[in-house]
Parts: structure tokens; C-alpha cells; sequence
């Protein structure tokens, strides 16, 4: 009954006209942003934060949120219509959902992407609101050894979960930290790599390094890759799907809100292991496994409730614990930040207006996408044809005024130009930015939880195994170490990753 | 002359050496502590010097073992996106907001080589007073409109 009353709390919170309000302009942008290849939920919350500095922070909150999970939804519709992934965790659905328009199947494809969306949406939000509440008392156990090592599993978690090479990864995340630590060290007051710039002295700001690494290195790569990406949309034919269509996506919608709310909790996980895994899963358990990449309506329903569900789960490490566990998140952490909220379980005892707000806000933001997404679908169609080269000065300039405003610092803009070269030789040399990013939110604070469980323990660092709760998560991160070394599970993670 | 087989971890090698490298010497009078006292130079140092170890482990494997090249640039992108962020960032102080989006905007514009002159003249105007009417006035953010000051 707690749960709803604290429910009964949040949509007071979440439809007040402005909330609705900025839940709508959110789901909107993230649609359209899901559309649109080639630009990414990383980016455009990295471009729009500057803007939310002026609302209130439940605003706020919810507009980013509906940033996030509105593009999971629009990435279906140019996966299906196009083949072309809109957003990186609709690359499975383009296999089977392109194959699905081929057949005059494209109107069936794009509502049961968005039915099992919802309904995806709808159980995540559900487990977000059981059970941040008892993660959260639970957290409050929590000291300083035990999140230095839940952060340590992150990390180890990311390396695991990552694609591509895993050496690589461990890279990028050593790199993260390191320069996650840049600034005035809290101790000693030392000015650690700053070179004598002011603006460094609090540490490299985020929204520059975001829109650098994931913005504008985007935009290089696809600038690279001309002329590829123009095709146009299969038309879209019947919205309703068959009785046969229903019948075979009702089980792979369970199973993919499944996987997807579990992977989503998962450091490095989110919304694109989600929906790899629910596909790979689906393929797996066919009784014709042939039947994959000729149109599949499983290969649809899985994946795009997987990575819905994915998409809202992740709240839960950042909402509980204050860690963020993707690249989104830690965008996510600094809005809450710069609103003056602390990330972790005392949004919940302290500001339970906010939390239960933004969870009522994730529901209905995911009812308005079903309506946005489906009988809207001829303007997200029409908007498909503004050719990329439009596009991308428009996002380039936001994000220059976006980076300068913060502080009014042209470094800043200056800085986003070097971590934009930076992202760009990343993406060519095949180095992941997310491993990147976790390593450097993560840095400083590991440094200062590793130094204040020394001050606990006099110096003894045995405290990391002799206290229970950091006992198990350093266990659970030495079985995610040892899973790599299994020759098996190595196979698994190649195959998982592998280009469809 | 050695052979590169492997151009994506040598280069990610030598990247993640260059980084490690930098770090130590910038880093070389940071205190360092001890593990029970942490100064603010002990994790910088072990940081720098595991990614120098993995840096080196990537180059070697690099030209030993077989991987996928890197795929060309055409350069043309990258200067000009890298150019229009220069500029802007050069221009805002100088001359204020509505000019810098203006001349940015066309500099962005020239990394495609599909830019058509007659569309990107309506889009880099389009572009300023929708930045001036959003940052400026719905926004509240302090930025001069423009200015002819130096």
C-alpha cells in the first residue's frame, strides 16, 4: 500500500501541466533523435543539459529521462523502414524488421516494436519503483569500502560487457580514470594535470567530453561514410499485425522485458546488450532458427522490449547507489548535480517528491511514445528525408553555444574541439568511448572511497574482504573476471557482438 | 623495417603509451604516499604506468598477430568539423553570438561535399536567430547579441 501511496505522490509530481509538458518536449526530441541516424541519446543530452540549468530539477529530470528512453522507440522505425539502426541498440531489430517491411509487413513491425515497447516500459518502471525503494535501504548499509568495491565491479562489469577487444577496454577505462582525476586533488589541494588552466582546476567539465567524444566524433565517422546511407522507406502498409504475428510475439515480448530489465541493471549493460542478448536468445530457443533474418516478428518484439526495458532498469544503480552504469547515466548523475541533488538513496529518503516524480513521469512519457510513435509515424517519415547534411551544422552549432555557456569559457569550446579529434581517432582505431566515460565519472570517486576506507581501517587494506557486503561484491567481480578466461564464454561474447 | 599487422592495437598501443607517458612526466613531483596514506600522486602514477604496460602490450601484439586496417579518412570532414569549433570559439567573445553561429554554420557546412551555397546562406541565417532567440531571450543566458569590440 506504501508503494501507492508514494505512486499517488509521483504523478502528483509528474502531471502538473509543465511536467507533462517537459515529459512531451523529452519523448519528442528522443524520438526524433532515435529517428535520425547518426546522432546519438549520448550527444543530445549532452547538448541539451546546458538548457535544463534553468528548470526545476524535477523538470529537468524528466526531460532528459524522455530524451532516453523516447530513443529507444524511435530507433525502431528507421531500423524497420530503412535498415539503418537509428540508435546503436536498434542495430538487431534492422535484420528481421527491414525483412518484415520487404514482405508489406512494416506497419505490423513498427506496433509490435511499439506495443512491446510499452509494455516493456511499463514492467521496468514497475521494478524501478518495487524495488529501488528496498535497494536503497539496503544501500544505506553501505560504506565507504563497499562502494569503492561495487564501483570496482562496475568497472570490471564494463570490461566484460564491452565490445570488441578486452584490452582495449581495460585501456579506455585506465585512460577514463586517469583523466577523471584532473583538478584539484580534495586532500592535499594539489593541482593535478591541470597545466595552469583555471578552468581545469575543478576538473575536466563532462558536457564538453561528452559532445566532443560521442557528438561530434559521430558526425565525423558518418561524414566518412557519404553517400552509404541514402535509401528510402518501404512504405508502410496495415498498422495491424495478424493474429499469427500476435500470437508469436506475445512470448518473445515476455522474454525480452526480461533479459532487458536484467541486463539493464547491469553496469555497461543499458539498452544495446539488452537487445543483442534477447535476439541472440530468441535465435537460440527457435524451434527454426532459419526462419531469422527473413522477417522474423520475434526478431522485432525481442530485442525492442529488451532494450526499453534495458533503457529504464539502468535508472536503478544511479538512483539506489549514485553510480551510474552507462554513459547516459553519468550524463543523468551530472544533471542531478548540477541541480544541487546528490545521486544515491537519499534522493529517495530526502526528495521523495523527485524520485516517485520521475518514476510516474517514465510511465506516462511511455504512453505518450506509443501515441507519438504510432499514429504519428507519417511525420517521422517525412522528417527521415532532411538529408544529413542540413542536419549536422545544426547540431554542431547547438552544441558550440551549449559548451560555451556553461561557464562562458571559450577553453571549454576549445576543449570540446580536442576531445572531438580525440573521439574521431578513438572510433578509427576501434576503442570504445563508453569504458572511456564510466572510468572517468568513476575516478575521483573511488579514489576518494579507496582513501577514506584507509582512514576506517587505519591503513588495513584486508577491510575490503573482511566486511561482508564488499566481500560479496569483490566475489561476484572475481567470477566476472573469470568468465572471460572460460574459453566459452568468450565464444558467447563474440558471437553476442558480432556484426548481424 | 617492422610490419605492422595489426594497425587498430598498434595505434591504440602507441595512443594509450603517448597518454601514460605524458602523465608520468606531468605528474613526476605529485607526492606520492603510500597506499595507507594515498597522496595525490600514488594513484595518478599507478594509473600512468598500467596504461604505459597496456600500451605496450597492444603495440607489440599490434605488429605481431593479424587484425583489421583502419579504414581512410577523407580529411575533408574532420578539418572543417574541427575548423567550425575553432571558429566559433574564436569568434563569440570577439564579435558575440549571432555572428559566430553565422560564419560557423557555414564553416560545418563546407565538411560535406554535398554543400549547396544557396541552402546553407538560409540555413547559417536560420540557425543565428533561432541560437540569439533561444539562448539569449528564452534562455536568459548572457551572451552579447553582437559586438564590434576587441
Amino acid at each position: 500500500m506504501e508503494l501507492l501511496q508514494n505512486l499517488a505522490l509521483g504523478f502528483g509530481g509528474a502531471v502538473s501541466p509543465i511536467n507533462l509538458l517537459f515529459c512531451l518536449f523529452g519523448c519528442l526530441i528522443g524520438t526524433l533523435i532515435g529517428v535520425l541516424p547518426g546522432i546519438g541519446p549520448i550527444a543530445t543530452i549532452a547538448m541539451l543539459l546546458p538548457i535544463t540549468f534553468g528548470l526545476s530539477p524535477l523538470g529537468a529530470l524528466i526531460m532528459l529521462a524522455g530524451i532516453y528512453y523516447g530513443a529507444q522507440y524511435g530507433g525502431s522505425t528507421t531500423a524497420i523502414l530503412l535498415k539503418l539502426p537509428g540508435e546503436s541498440s536498434s542495430v538487431v531489430t534492422c535484420i528481421d524488421g527491414y525483412e518484415m517491411a520487404q514482405k508489406g509487413r512494416a506497419g505490423a513491425a513498427l506496433t509490435i516494436a511499439a506495443v512491446g515497447s510499452f509494455f516493456a516500459g511499463t514492467v521496468g518502471t514497475l521494478l524501478i519503483a518495487g524495488f529501488a525503494p528496498i535497494l536503497a535501504s539496503f544501500a544505506e548499509k553501505f560504506r565507504s569500502p563497499e562502494y569503492f568495491s561495487l564501483m570496482l565491479f562496475g568497472l570490471i562489469a564494463a570490461v566484460v560487457l564491452a565490445q570488441g577487444s578486452i584490452i582495449k577496454a581495460i585501456g579506455m577505462i585506465v585512460l577514463g580514470l586517469l583523466l577523471g582525476l584532473t583538478g584539484t586533488e580534495s586532500q592535499s589541494g594539489t593541482a593535478r594535470f591541470t597545466f595552469g588552466v583555471p578552468e581545469l582546476y575543478d576538473g575536466i567539465d563532462f558536457v564538453p567530453l561528452a559532445m566532443g567524444l560521442f557528438g561530434f566524433a559521430e558526425i565525423m565517422t558518418n561524414l566518412d561514410r557519404r553517400g552509404r546511407d541514402r535509401a528510402t522507406a518501404a512504405p508502410v502498409g496495415g498498422m495491424m499485425p495478424t493474429r499469427e504475428e500476435i500470437r508469436r510475439s506475445i512470448p518473445a515480448i515476455l522474454r525480452g522485458t526480461f533479459i532487458g530489465s536484467l541486463l539493464g541493471i547491469l553496469p555497461g549493460g543499458g539498452a544495446v546488450l539488452s537487445a543483442f542478448a534477447a535476439y541472440t536468445l530468441e535465435k537460440k530457443i527457435a524451434k527454426d532458427p532459419s526462419i531469422f533474418g527473413r522477417g522474423a516478428v520475434e526478431g522485432v518484439a525481442a530485442p525492442e522490449s529488451a532494450n526499453n526495458a534495458g533503457a529504464q532498469t539502468s535508472f536503478i544503480p544511479l538512483l539506489t547507489l549514485g553510480i551510474p552504469s552507462t554513459p547516459v547515466m553519468a550524463l543523468m548523475m551530472g544533471a542531478m548535480t548540477i541541480q544541487g541533488i546528490a545521486p544515491g538513496s537519499a534522493i529517495l529518503t530526502e526528495r521523495p517528491e523527485l524520485f516517485w516524480g520521475m518514476i510516474a513521469s517514465m510511465w506516462v512519457g511511455n504512453l505518450m511514445l506509443v501515441i507519438i510513435n504510432l499514429p504519428l509515424i507519417g511525420i517521422w517519415i517525412k522528417l527521415l528525408q532532411v538529408p544529413y547534411r542540413l542536419l549536422f551544422p545544426c547540431i554542431l552549432v547547438l552544441c558550440c553555444v551549449g559548451a560555451y555557456s556553461i561557464s562562458s569559457s571559450t577553453f571549454l569550446v576549445m576543449m570540446m574541439a580536442g576531445f572531438a579529434l580525440l573521439g574521431y581517432v578513438f572510433a578509427k582505431i576501434g576503442c570504445e568511448g563508453a569504458p572511456f566515460l564510466l572510468g572517468f565519472v568513476l575516478g575521483p570517486l573511488m579514489e576518494e572511497n579507496f582513501r577514506r576506507s584507509m582512514v576506517l581501517s587505519f591503513g588495513d587494506p584486508v577491510i575490503f574482504v573482511q566486511r561482508p557486503i564488499s566481500l560479496t561484491i569483490l566475489l561476484a567481480a572475481v567470477a566476472l573476471i573469470l568468465l572471460i578466461v572460460i574459453p566459452q564464454f568468450r565464444s558467447t561474447r563474440e558471437v553476442a557482438f558480432q556484426d548481424p | 623495417m617492422i610490419r605492422v599487422k595489426n594497425p587498430q592495437d598498434f595505434w591504440s598501443g602507441a595512443l594509450f603509451i603517448a597518454f601514460g607517458a605524458i602523465a608520468l612526466w606531468v605528474g613526476r613531483n605529485y607526492n606520492m604516499g603510500s597506499i595507507v596514506r594515498m597522496g595525490p600522486g600514488y594513484l595518478p602514477r599507478f594509473l600512468s604506468a598500467a596504461l604505459v604496460a597496456i600500451g605496450l602490450f597492444l603495440a607489440v601484439r599490434g605488429v605481431a598477430i593479424n587484425g583489421p586496417s583502419i579504414q581512410p579518412s577523407l580529411y575533408r570532414p574532420q578539418i572543417f568539423i574541427l575548423l567550425a569549433i575553432v571558429v566559433f570559439g574564436l569568434m563569440i567573445e570577439r564579435f558575440g553570438l549571432a555572428p559566430a553561429v553565422l560564419v560557423t554554420t557555414v564553416f560545418a557546412a563546407l565538411a560535406s561535399d554535398e554543400i549547396q551555397w544557396k541552402e546553407t546562406t538560409v540555413l547559417a541565417v536560420g540557425m543565428s536567430i533561432t541560437s540569439v532567440v533561444l539562448f539569449i531571450y528564452l534562455l536568459g543566458q548572457t551572451m552579447e547579441k553582437w559586438t564590434w569590440g576587441f
